[in-house]
């Protein structure tokens, strides 16, 4: 029998998840929790039940409240969201295990056992103070940033990009007069280049930032329109690699979400080339407490495309 | 760390040999005088070391109190994880930019990558330091 099948006395507190289909083909969903509405401690007590003992020790050694409860929202987030997705039979999200790739990026370890089939799915997690997101594709490597599009940076905005972007940004950026637009139009790049390095799953020092560049494209007139002037849901995210320019990293699709009013999200994901590369990619988006609530937010206010062609 | 000065009131040079320092000098070596010698002469080098990276090791931690705008109350110490004092991946490269300023250094991403603690990034900033300078510490 297989041992990771939901048995039905696996916690009297816990009504069972919502069971869902994995996405499809070029279909991403993301989940995402406001920790600020998360505020029954016990709630978060049966989400730490949930952790490994060793994920609940990275959790107590957060400095702060805060902190110890983002981290433990990020796991239960992580762990809720992968068991939702049948296949065989329901998972137990306690009983999920994750490891790091070679590279150290976070991916679930199916056990092989007879007759399971683990699911061939990818997420990626990311969260700031408020907001905590987790964004789930199968067949494909899949990256999330999301960052509060308040977000400042300490250190002036054009210093840091000829630090670390590609001299096109640079360019991009410093064309920009007003310094709040600017400043909106860093954060955007920052979760996408973010999120591109994220989906490769390589590590940061195998893409530095200055090697790739993002661009907003115009896809019925081809030319480069900058950011300020019209990204309009028919504009296509770009990524190039300066590696080979004559090449840009075409197997790499980008989309720019505004979420919830109050973060920018950033997704990149890898085509899938069997699914075929012209249709387009969809996006189902949840707002979740796990075991509490989940709302379908696509389409509504709470998600807003900036950017690259995606469907919701 | 050891507290050479009760053994030595002299300062350390680099040509320091341990018959400069008579035997009845030394009061409070509990085991024989010659391991105490060795390990007095080994942990003076040590000493030194260690005080320029105690230096390293606080301005490091007062460019990430201000990163991520901790307050004093908040300890920051060699050992703090920078993820666990709450930096995400903009804070990361933000720090290591204020190090670059700060210690007149450049940091390839490869190191930058490694760094997940105050004392990886002391650590980091001493050899590269050393690199620039081309100086060899005590022998």
């Amino acid at each position: 029998m297989n041992i990771r099948c939901f048995q039905r006395n696996f916690s009297a507190a816990f009504p069972p998840l919502v069971p869902l289909q994995l996405p499809s083909p070029m279909e991403t969903h993301l989940w995402y929790i406001l920790p600020d509405e998360v505020k029954n401690s016990a709630l978060l007590n049966q989400y730490s039940e949930l952790l490994s003992p060793c994920e609940r020790e990275s959790v107590s050694r957060m400095r702060g409240d805060q902190l110890k409860k983002r981290a433990l929202l990020a796991r239960a987030l992580v762990r809720t969201t992968i068991a939702r997705y049948q296949t065989n039979c329901q998972m137990n999200p306690r009983s999920l295990r994750f490891r790091k790739n070679l590279y150290g990026k976070p991916e679930v370890e199916w056990r092989n056992e007879d007759n399971f089939n683990p699911p061939p799915l990818h997420f990626n997690i990311s969260h700031t103070s408020a907001m905590i997101a987790c964004g789930v594709t199968v067949n494909v490597p899949i990256g999330i940033d999301i960052e509060e599009k308040q977000r400042r940076t300490k250190n002036n905005i054009i210093a840091f990009a000829q630090r670390y972007f590609s001299p096109y940004e640079v360019k991009v950026l410093t064309a920009i007069s007003d310094p709040e637009v600017q400043r909106q139009e860093f954060i955007k790049l920052w979760t996408l280049k973010e999120a591109y390095v994220k989906a490769l799953g390589k590590g940061f020092s195998a893409v530095p930032f200055k090697t790739f560049t993002i661009r907003f494209r115009d896809t019925t007139m081809r030319n480069f329109h900058p950011p300020e002037s019209s990204v309009s849901e028919e504009s296509d995210i770009v990524v190039e690699s300066s590696e080979d320019p004559t090449d840009p990293a075409n197997n790499w699709r980008c989309a720019l979400l505004e979420v919830a009013g109050s973060h920018y999200g950033a997704i990149c994901m890898e085509k899938d080339r069997i699914a075929g590369e012209n249709a387009p990619p969809k996006l189902t988006v949840w707002k979740t407490v796990p075991f509490v609530e989940d709302v379908c937010v696509s389409g509504t206010d709470a998600v807003l495309v900036l950017g690259g062609i995606i469907e919701q | 760390m050891a507290s050479f000065t009760l053994f030595n009131p002299t300062p350390l040079s680099t040509s320091f040999k341990h018959t400069q320092v008579p035997l009845i000098g030394i009061s409070n070596v509990k085991s024989g005088s010659f391991a105490s010698l060795t390990m007095y002469r080994r942990s003076s080098q040590f000493c030194i070391s260690c005080a320029a990276k105690a230096e390293t090791v606080d301005k490091v931690c007062e460019i990430v109190r201000k990163q991520l705008a901790l307050s004093d109350e908040s300890s920051v110490s060699g050992d703090s994880k920078f993820s666990a004092l709450g930096a995400d991946s903009l804070d990361t490269v933000e720090i290591v930019m204020g190090l670059e300023e700060e210690f007149g250094i450049s940091v390839e991403e490869e190191s930058a990558q490694s760094i997940s603690t105050v004392q990886d990034a002391a650590d980091l900033i001493q050899k590269l330091k050393e690199d620039n300078n081309g100086a060899a510490y005590l022998e």
